[in-house]
């Protein structure tokens, strides 16, 4: 949180009255403002669509189905227009859970549940939907990476390439990659530019659209 | 009806019909030797007609070659036995030339010289049944050997020929009486005779007037032959009283007025017999025959009124009707389920009911058809047996479908059972400790931080190691609910769910997925599991290098289809791990389709109906 600027509005839908109070305490004491904590994708939408919320922070299965009324939840928000941060929360990690999140439209995130309990992780995560990042899951992309593959364009990467990868997978824009990998962006800019000629990728400079390719290519076999 | 008469004779045996063809032909060759033996040792002016000897030589013939035809149909013996009888009793009245001097002899074989006739009478009296059936009849067989009896020992005792009249050895057992009483004696027995022959005459043609059945068609020569017996008989009898004489005895031994078309009818009379049973027998055979197409016509399902309709066909009677037990109404109904009062008899003399009851007893129908046609025993325990075996069959298959029924809906409530279970574990899981646990790290890491700004750092490392295990254990969780049941499965159906699976499998495996809707539970529980298997089994034993799965749905049914490019030789074979999905498959309803020849790889097909067949409100 960066002072001088006004604290992001989170909304918190969790149906587990245990996990909401927790979240909604792990994100205010990460200096976001939780203005709602609801029970249900419905009330959630209807908490944004009164226009006080920056970020929506949603459990992927809550009633009245426990499949994936989260999942809907933001379709259902995109499809409306809202460009309102969505972070969806899993107990489990489904990579093409994550892509169907994602192809609803930037500004979106998965993570597993248990990244809450890392307070940087869930509001670094909050922050980058905000502002119409991406997120990913790490242990989503780490299965995305280990699928096997008939032919394999992965192993010609270099372990470095693979890294870089990993994070583009994961969402992080390229300034985000050289933070996180301690490399200079322009080092991460050729990195990039390998990867996406090694596997046959268009590069976009669009970052979210960049994740769902990556992504789509780690998930196709 | 009664059960007896419907079984079939055995076959016989090879050593049996030898001896029935010695005991036949015997028969047959002592007539002809009783009838040449007589011909050459009779005087020429009391020989017949060579014709009408020739006529009468040949009238055990007939009867031996009916009672073979008999045998071979395999009828009852007691006519047979009879026919047979016949053949030795045929003695022509020439052959007392030959024993004339034989003095015991000749009066015993005179004795017996007409027993044919009561033979003759008493098939007939059996036609058709080939048995005697009810007071009537047994009342006429007993009268007619009773009288036989009689005459007999009449004939026996009677001193009717000395050596004087007949130029024969004088009887040894002759006590009594002379020519007069003995040809008056034997005057009596015929007109007797007559008078039954007439009776059982009149009896089969009244039978053959009142029958629309088989019997008209064919067995009327039955009652013509006996009629033309009849009238022959009437008339020997007439012109033996009128004519036979002292002189005309003198000549021998002859009783007999053997001359004239009457005579030659008599012996035409005489032969029809054997032949008018035996025809009649195998008509009504064929008809019989007929009443097996009635049980295929059951058996394939026809309708009711298709039934009575052939069965009147068969029965030839037309005004056949069928009333048909109808156990929720408890009473008769016809072929349009009309309810209908028994009994419907009185209404019509020349109808009477067969009642058919099942093996228990429970009533099954009732069949008012041509009184005739009861002569014809066989023939309606035939159409009884056939009634009472497709009704017996269609409530075993009733019965077994049933049964079928229910253990197919338990099978499918068990694995729907099964199924709930592992998915309420996972809920609860889900619900209970994964969130707990979660919520346990929240507060966890609260403490670090508050640990930390307190400047207490080695409480908050170890707090930080205790949330790495909290960690651990939440994945290992995660993975615990996910064997139990599929997560991505519950939140996202099989569209999330066949991937994932997809991208577990340690082969590439390249998916086409085209499913729309969310599916009912089980079915999308039974798709992922057969994957599952069907995957593991592929990266077990399979060698393959890549496999593909396909899945699709239309409103009807999912199709799955898992193959790969190994080695093939796949079996259904009991214990084989396919076995046990070919059981999941088949308890919602559907098929599994397993094509492994050995090198060429292996695909599984499976079909899962959408409605489960048997619960379709389950989805």
């Amino acid at each position: 949180m960066q002072p001088g600027r006004p604290a992001l509005r989170v909304a918190v839908a969790d149906d587990a009255m245990l996990l909401r109070e927790g979240i909604g305490k792990v994100l205010a004491d990460g200096g976001l403002e939780v203005v709602a904590s609801v029970s249900s994708g419905e009330e959630l939408a209807d908490v944004v669509e009164k226009g006080a919320v920056d970020v929506a922070v949603l459990d992927i299965r809550m009633p009245p189905h426990f499949r994936d009324e989260g999942i809907l939840a933001l379709e259902r928000l995109r499809e409306s227009g809202s460009q309102v941060g969505v972070l969806l929360l899993s107990m489990y990690a489904t990579p093409e859970y994550a892509m169907r999140a994602l192809a609803a439209g930037a500004g979106t995130g998965y993570l597993l549940k248990e990244r809450v309990s890392e307070p940087r992780t869930l509001v670094a995560a909050v922050e980058t939907v905000s502002g119409g990042g991406s997120v990913v899951d790490p242990e989503v992309v780490a299965q995305l990476i280990q699928r096997p593959r008939g032919d394999e364009p992965l192993s010609r990467l270099t372990e470095r390439e693979l890294s870089v990868l990993e994070c583009m997978a994961q969402g992080n824009s390229n300034a985000g990659i050289s933070r996180q990998l301690f490399l200079g962006v322009k080092t991460v800019e050729t990195h990039v530019g390998n990867i996406m000629q090694k596997l046959g990728l268009k590069d976009s400079p669009d970052n979210h659209r960049r994740v769902l390719a990556v992504l789509a290519y780690l998930g196709s076999r | 009806m009664t059960a007896p008469g419907a079984r079939p004779p055995a076959r016989l045996s090879p050593a049996r019909w030898a001896a029935w063809l010695v005991v036949i032909i015997g028969g047959v060759a002592a007539s002809l030797a009783m009838e040449v033996s007589g011909w050459y040792a009779s005087p020429a002016f009391v020989r017949p007609e060579v014709a009408y000897q020739t006529l009468h030589s040949a009238v055990p013939w007939v009867f031996g070659i009916c009672a073979i035809v008999g045998l071979q149909l395999g009828e009852k013996r007691l006519p047979i036995v009879m026919m047979i009888g016949l053949t030795y009793l045929w003695i022509p009245q020439l052959f007392f030339s030959v024993i004339d001097q034989v003095g015991w002899l000749w009066p015993l074989v005179q004795s017996i010289d007409l027993a044919w006739a009561l033979l003759l009478g008493m098939i007939a009296l059996a036609y058709p049944r080939g048995r005697f059936v009810g007071r009537v009849e047994w009342a006429v067989v007993i009268v007619g050997v009773g009288a036989s009896l009689v005459r007999l020992a009449f004939v026996l005792s009677s001193d009717s020929a000395t050596p004087a009249t007949c130029g024969c050895a004088p009887s040894p057992y002759g006590f009594w009486g002379d020519l007069t009483t003995f040809l008056l004696g034997d005057l009596i027995y015929r007109i007797f005779g007559a008078i039954l022959v007439m009776f059982v005459a009149v009896r089969q043609f009244l039978g053959w007037l009142r029958g629309s059945s088989p019997t008209r068609s064919v067995a009327f020569v039955m009652p013509i032959g006996l009629l033309a017996w009849l009238l022959a008989l009437i008339v020997e009898a007439v012109s033996f009283g009128t004519t036979a004489g002292p002189d005309q005895r003198s000549a021998g031994l002859v009783v007999t007025t053997t001359s004239g078309p009457v005579s030659i009818v008599s012996l035409f009379a005489v032969a029809s017999i054997p032949i008018c049973y035996i025809a009649g027998s195998v008509h009504l055979r064929n008809t019989r025959g007929r009443v097996a197409d009635l049980m295929s016509i059951t058996r394939d399902g026809a309708d009711r009124e298709l039934w009575r309709e052939s069965l009147a066909r068969t029965l030839r009677d037309p005004g056949l009707e069928v009333y048909w037990w109808d156990d929720a109404r408890g009473a008769y109904t016809d072929s349009e389920s009309r309810r209908v009062e028994l009994p419907v008899e009185a209404d019509a003399p020349t109808r009477t009911l067969l009642p058919i009851a099942a093996g228990d007893g429970s009533p099954i129908a009732v069949i008012r058809h041509d009184r005739a046609l009861t002569e014809n025993t066989r023939l309606l325990d035939g159409v009884s047996t056939a009634l009472r075996l497709t009704v017996d069959n269609g409530e075993l298959r009733t019965e077994i479908q049933r049964t079928l029924a229910q253990v197919r809906e338990s099978r499918q409530r068990i694995v729907e059972a099964s199924d709930e279970t592992r998915k309420r574990l996972e809920r609860d899981l889900h619900d209970g400790s994964q969130q707990q646990l979660v919520a346990l790290a929240i507060q966890l890491r609260t403490i670090v931080s508050a640990a930390d700004a307190e400047g207490r750092t080695e409480i908050g490392a170890e707090l930080e190691s205790a949330l790495d295990r909290l960690g651990v254990a939440l994945r290992e969780l995660r993975e615990l609910a996910r064997g139990i049941h599929p997560t991505a499965l519950v939140e996202g159906g099989l569209p999330l769910a066949l991937p994932d699976l997809a991208s577990r499998c340690p082969i590439p495996v390249s998916t086409e997925i085209d499913l729309h809707e969310r599916m009912p539970e089980l079915v999308e529980a039974t798709a992922w599991f057969v994957t599952a298997e069907c995957l593991a089994n592929i990266a077990r034993h399979s060698s393959a290098r890549q496999a593909w799965l396909g899945a699709e749905s239309d409103d009807a049914e999912l199709r799955l289809s898992i193959r790969d490019n190994g080695v093939g030789g796949a079996s259904t074979l009991a214990g084989s791990g396919i076995t046990g999905l070919a059981d999941r498959v088949e308890a919602i309803g559907g098929t599994l389709e397993l094509h492994s020849p050995p090198g060429e790889g292996t695909t599984i097909r499976v079909r899962l109906p959408l409605a489960p067949p048997l619960r379709p409100g389950l989805a």
